[in-house]
């Protein structure tokens, strides 16, 4: 075991991506994707962990990456919103919530999604309750969730318009 | 929101764990986080030294012993109590309170030992723990230790695991399983207001109230009639503290209620 | 004229030629927004930047004695920093609209001398990363001598209270009374009098997703000022800034792009912009700051808090209610800002839904230690139409009568319509007692009995309320002289431009601030129809930028009006576009009359014969590159339109207090079923009903989450949100977890039901409806008060009620009994 380190060198997997970065060890997981990797789609909009709009898929399980230090996820893969759609093509997630007006302002939205792909990753055919425990991490000042809920269980009915 | 500047390491062994807490004065151990980096974000406090205990698998482990005792490891994250068919057939209550912490983000990072160490009195664990006579394996420089669960709450933020010293697990006697929790709680799935656990194994009820003093309020009431319960919360002369969400008067008031609540949902599971 | 619809069209795709009005086309913001592409201001990065944190103010109260930040300065990495003192030196306070005392109050970028409520900034730290100005502004060294505190609006007004503001004299920002009709008249008329001894609403606000926060650009060579932030109201920023930065308006541009939620809470920036904006000047290097969540919760703004007392209401024998009178204490906070403009706008909605002719009011602003408040969404009408929610409830509670029938009988009726109020308030159009029976019919009202019993089975009360509310909207500014003649504000305005580029591009641009309810969307559905092509045919710029020469001084997005205001400018620009390529097609066809020519599939063509056509590229190109040979007529077709949107208002009568105040009056009539554990006081809302009348909805689905967003802010506030603080002055919830605001699980299952009433004032008949979420705030307490009856009949006196209170009126209903007297006369 080494010493306790200030910093070091982190090399992570994001979106599919080897990112490999400086990083001071007091630095969280979301300001290191935001401002050092420069991918700005994963939100802050709280200081206590409670609002879900930092959320992001760490080795396979739904976080917010706002209470996980960028140094904690040296070696490990990570999803974020930006990893979603395939080129041009919008995941059906993404298609299915503007389909359902499941977002006005788009704050939320980044971290909503990683969410509702966790879900579906992980139980494809959810009830509404499901859904919303789903989701339920995830803040959305606008909408009162009723149409995130409508746009996730569409999505899983494999109801997406174009 | 944003943090001291730090030191941190990742042992790869508990020994090498308990060694960097015991090194480095003012070190703390990081486990899920889910408490500890909301506190460095507000400066309350400030590790020097953060020992993450993300390579100790073994305090991961859920497992039975023969004779029919459940051992959580402390690292144990909500989501793999909730999953752990041991916890399942052993203590299915655990599994039923931990599903209702906060969130989905919540539960696959915050772990048991995380919850008891940080000895947040609104916390759901404390009175469960206590509830159900667990006992809590410490390792520390002199070796390994078992508490009471019921003595190693000390005050808010306080326990028997001292500084240098990491728990290790919490072991569940085998029982039948006749255990209950209720809560009231700030929106669903939210913070608790007040809480209370029973376990009716063995005959004479354990009951533990969370969120009236600084550390869990056990009661042994003679029997699980409501009235002997009653009785015994009312005879705890309990001096809840009172908030933006519920005045002292509430909190005690809630406290009874939610005693009686919990005696009727283990007996319920008892006979389940 | 109104019909009902039970739900909105779902989003369609292909768009074959004919309106887009009134469908629910897919939302060209949401490409970006789903993929994380946004551009929301701390997106943004500058060569060379600093961030800035503010150092703030533990106490609500307290002289500084002194401040200084020379270890701050000496930590490497820190740039600079500013103080209250540099601040005064550099700046004039901020305009105040208010009159004597008000006017006297000097409200700085930073504290200066002194602090009034806790979290006010007092000095600025500027470092290389977030985490070091962080760092710095811990080694900034202020001391403070602790005053005593004011944490209640009656306090502020008791003999001897401590003074917030020594230059104003008083903690009393405004007051003036309010007399319309006959009063004394109504109570002689009346068989009962009601008389509820005090009310009080509670502080609580909208607590957008996204943070407030500005990057800010100065360039030395021409004194200009970039402000890339969310700034809901640049206008009016402007307004507050230039003066105090002694500079002209136009050395401030405003550019936002992406904004996460405003809700009224990001208009008061202008105190922590100046702080910026000084800082960039200062530091030679832009600046940003990124406001933090407990920094919103204690620092920015929150929603005014009122009391009532001596509320008095003459009814007759049979519930129709002939007047009210009350006195109105409103608590707006350590600092003014947008206030008293409160202690007016309430008057748009004086009488609410019902017909009460006579009604006296008597209001009083106060300064307290809290945080100063902004308009939050449903803005002082909310407070009021509260007011006379309860006010319906507890008359009916007190009288032994339903209250739907007493709604029934006080509404105002649709063929009443335009209706005027008491103080020349003239309600657009509505029909009230259609939207209650569509409520009643969504939310099982005639099961309610049988609901009530199954409930009682289960250990809950159960009980359900109706709440009605008016979404006023446009403003006429002009309101603002009934509280200060001085004043130089009346009217409206919004602006639009939309052109036609060379290549054949239709471009607009908005001065509208959207912060998620699609005006690009929107405006483009418009533009589609005038100009006979599809909304993908359009790009509309996103956000807002001053140097686009596309707004004026009420711009922005705020008091319900995007529909009105600022579709009537993309309206009025997309006509002058739209009049300018017939003219072009007239003379370019070689017919003489532009009437001749019709716009369709994006050519301009003769109407009788469509071969003959130009198509919009074509028009483009020859204006803008190939344009000799035009005649003299066609030289002020520029294919470039700029429209100015200018509701006709005119400047409310001072003598009176008469005028109309705003121009459209949506409709929300909401209801609730709640069940309360006898126990515990735990309540649930059970089921919900809202019913909405826009007038003409353009984009029904986005109306829709609208209501939604609403309501589930409502609905949180009702039970669960409030800002609190004990006597010291001490916010004691600064953070989500004490403020709890709904999520995913807390929602009720929610029907909605629209009946579109068109507004015989706004240009597309629509009518603005993005503050309607009191409704749920008024439900709730009706629904809660219905449940207790049967445990006392206490009255809900408090628009806040979480589980304890609940839990107290079940243990006492005596306690608010008291506050209701019944005279018989």
């Amino acid at each position: 075991m080494s010493a306790p380190v200030s910093g070091r060198t982190v090399t992570l997997t994001l979106n599919g991506e080897t990112h490999e970065h400086e990083v001071e060890a007091r630095r969280l997981l979301v300001h290191f994707i935001r401002d050092d990797l420069e991918l700005t789609g994963t939100h802050v909009g709280c200081d206590t962990g409670n609002c879900g709009a930092c959320s992001v898929i760490l080795d396979g399980r739904l976080v917010k990456s706002c209470m996980l230090l960028a140094i904690q996820a040296d070696g490990c893969s990570i999803e974020t919103v930006e990893g979603l759609a395939n080129g041009d093509e919008l995941h059906p997630l993404q298609q299915a919530f503007s389909a359902h007006h499941a977002l006005q302002c788009g704050y939320c939205t980044p971290g909503m999604l990683m969410s509702a792909k966790y879900l579906l990753d992980n139980n494809p055919e959810p009830t509404e309750g499901e859904i919303r425990r789903a989701i339920q991490g995830n803040i959305c000042r606008c909408t009162g969730y009723v149409n995130i809920v409508a746009a996730v269980a569409a999505t899983a009915r494999g109801e997406v318009s174009a | 929101m944003l943090l001291k500047q730090v030191r941190y390491v990742r042992p790869g062994t508990v020994a090498e764990a308990v060694q960097a807490l015991g090194e480095h004065e003012n070190a703390r151990p990081l486990a899920g986080g889910q408490t500890l980096i909301n506190v460095m974000k507000v400066r309350a406090a400030a590790p020097d030294v953060l020992v993450d205990l993300a390579d100790l698998g073994q305090l991961r482990q859920i497992s039975r012993d023969p004779d029919g005792t459940l051992r959580v490891g402390a690292a144990a994250t909500y989501a793999d109590v909730i999953g752990s068919s041991h916890v399942n057939e052993a203590r299915p209550v655990l599994a039923e309170v931990c599903a209702q912490i906060a969130d989905v983000q919540v539960r696959n990072r915050g772990t048991v030992g995380g919850n008891v160490c940080s000895s947040d009195p609104t916390n759901h664990l404390l009175p469960l723990v206590v509830a159900l006579g667990a006992s809590m394996t410490i390792v520390g420089p002199e070796g390994e230790r078992t508490v009471p669960a019921e003595e190693f709450f000390l005050g808010v933020y306080l326990t028997a695991a001292g500084p240098g010293e990491l728990l290790t697990g919490v072991a569940f006697p085998a029982g039948a399983g006749a255990d209950g929790f209720a809560s009231v709680t700030i929106g669903r799935d939210g913070t608790c207001i007040a809480n209370a656990a029973a376990s009716l194994d063995g005959g004479t009820p354990r009951i533990a109230l969370g969120c009236v003093a600084a550390v869990p309020e056990l009661l042994l009431p003679g029997s699980a009639d409501e009235d002997a319960v009653r009785e015994a919360v009312r005879n705890a002369e309990l001096d809840p503290p009172s908030d933006v969400h519920a005045p002292a008067d509430y909190r005690r008031h809630l406290a009874e209620v939610l005693a009686v609540l919990a005696v009727t949902r283990a007996a319920e599971r008892g006979r389940a | 004229m109104s019909e009902t619809v039970v739900a909105p069209a779902p989003v369609e795709v292909a768009a074959p030629a004919e309106a887009y009005k009134g469908r629910s086309v897919p939302r060209k913001e949401d490409r970006r927004l789903v993929q994380g592409q946004g551009v929301f201001f701390d997106d943004l990065r500058r060569h060379g930047m600093g961030y800035v944190h503010f150092v703030r103010s533990p106490y609500a109260h307290a002289a500084i004695t002194g401040i200084d930040v020379s270890k701050a300065m000496a930590l490497e990495g820190v740039y600079g920093t500013l103080i209250g003192e540099e601040v005064a030196a550099l700046t004039d306070p901020f305009f105040e609209l208010s009159t004597p005392p008000g006017a006297d109050i000097k409200d700085y970028a930073l504290a200066v001398g002194k602090v009034r409520f806790q979290g006010e900034p007092v000095a600025a730290v500027v470092g290389a990363t977030r985490e070091l100005a962080r760092d710095a502004a811990e080694l900034v060294e202020v001391s403070y001598e602790p005053l005593p505190t004011i944490v209640d609006g009656e306090a502020a007004l008791a003999e001897g209270a401590e003074i917030l503001h020594e230059e104003a004299g008083s903690n009393v920002v405004w007051s003036g009374t309010f007399d319309w009709g006959d009063y004394e008249a109504a109570l002689a008329e009346a068989d009962r009098v009601v008389r509820i001894e005090r009310l009080h609403f509670h502080r609580f606000s909208s607590t957008p997703l996204e943070c407030s926060g500005c990057l800010v650009e100065y360039e030395r060579a021409t004194g200009q000022w970039t402000i890339y932030g969310n700034h809901q109201m640049p206008g009016i920023g402007a307004i507050w800034m230039g003066p105090s930065l002694r500079c002209g308006l136009d050395k401030l541009r405003f550019v936002s792009h992406d904004i996460g939620g405003g809700f009224g809470n990001k208009i008061c920036l202008h105190p922590y912009y100046v702080a910026c904006c000084l800082l960039a000047r200062k530091l030679k290097r832009p600046v940003q700051w990124t406001e933090w969540r407990s920094d919103q919760h204690m620092a920015n703004a929150h929603g005014n808090e009122r009391t009532f007392l001596e509320v008095e209401v003459p009814v007759s024998a049979d519930g129709t209610m002939l007047g009210f009178s009350v006195r109105a204490i409103d608590d707006c906070g350590a600092f003014p800002r947008y206030e008293p403009l409160g202690a007016i706008i309430w008057a748009q909605v004086t009488p609410g839904v019902y017909r009460w002719r006579n009604i006296r009011v008597d209001f009083t602003q106060v300064c307290t230690n809290k945080s100063p408040v902004s308009p939050n969404r449903g803005y002082s009408r909310m407070q009021h139409l509260w007011l006379t929610e309860r006010i319906v409830d507890i008359v009916a509670l007190e009288l032994d009568l339903d209250p739907v029938e007493v709604r029934k009988r006080n509404f105002i009726r649709a063929d009443e319509m335009p209706y005027e109020t008491p103080n020349g308030c003239v309600y657009d159009s509505g029909d009230y007692a259609l939207c209650l029976d569509r409520a009643l019919e969504l939310i099982g009202h005639d099961r309610l009995e049988e609901r009530r019993r199954e409930a009682a089975e289960r250990g809950k009360l159960l009980g359900l309320g109706i709440g009605s509310t008016l979404d006023s909207g446009t403003n006429n500014f002009g309101q603002s002289q009934l509280l200060n003649p001085e004043l130089q504000f009346s009217g409206n305005n919004e602006v639009a431009t939309v052109k036609l580029d060379l290549f054949g591009e239709l471009v607009v641009t908005l001065g509208t601030v959207p912060q998620g309810q699609g005006h690009e969307t929107v405006a483009a559905q418009v533009v589609a129809d005038i100009l006979g092509v599809s909304p993908d045919d359009i790009h509309v710029r996103p956000g807002h930028d001053s140097y686009w020469n596309s707004h004026a001084g009420f711009s922005g997005t705020y008091a319900s009006q995007f529909a009105v205001t600022g579709l009537g400018a993309v309206k009025g620009a997309t006509e002058l576009l739209a009049d300018q390529i017939k003219r072009l097609a007239a003379v370019i066809l070689g017919v003489g009359d532009p009437a001749a020519i019709e716009l369709a599939e994006g050519h301009a063509r003769l109407r009788d014969n469509p071969e003959a056509a130009l198509p919009f590229m074509a028009c483009g190109a020859i204006i803008n590159a190939n344009n000799a040979g035009l005649p003299p007529e066609l030289d002020d077709v520029t294919l470039n339109c700029r429209y100015v949107f200018r509701p006709h208002f005119e400047v409310p009568d001072k003598e009176r207090n008469f005028g109309n105040l705003t121009l459209t009056y949506a409709t929300q009539i909401h209801a609730c079923v709640i069940e309360v554990d006898r126990e515990t006081g735990v309540t649930e809302i059970v089921d919900y009903a809202a019913v909405d009348d826009c007038g003409t909805r353009i984009h029904p689905q986005i109306v829709e989450g609208q209501v939604h967003g609403a309501t589930a802010q409502a609905l949180g506030a009702a039970i669960h949100e409030a800002f609190v603080y004990d006597e010291d002055g001490n916010l004691l919830t600064p953070n989500f977890y004490d403020y709890h605001v709904p999520h995913a699980l807390d929602m009720p299952p929610m029907k909605n039901g629209y009946i579109e009433s068109p507004s015989p004032f706004s240009p597309l008949g629509a009518k603005g409806m993005g503050e309607g979420g009191g409704a749920g705030i008024h439900a709730v307490c009706a629904a809660l008060q219905d449940a207790l009856r049967v445990a006392g009949r206490p009255i809900v006196d408090t628009s806040h009620n979480p589980y304890h209170r609940v839990w107290q009126l079940l243990r006492d209903p005596e306690a608010t009994r008291r506050l209701v007297r019944v005279e018989q006369r």
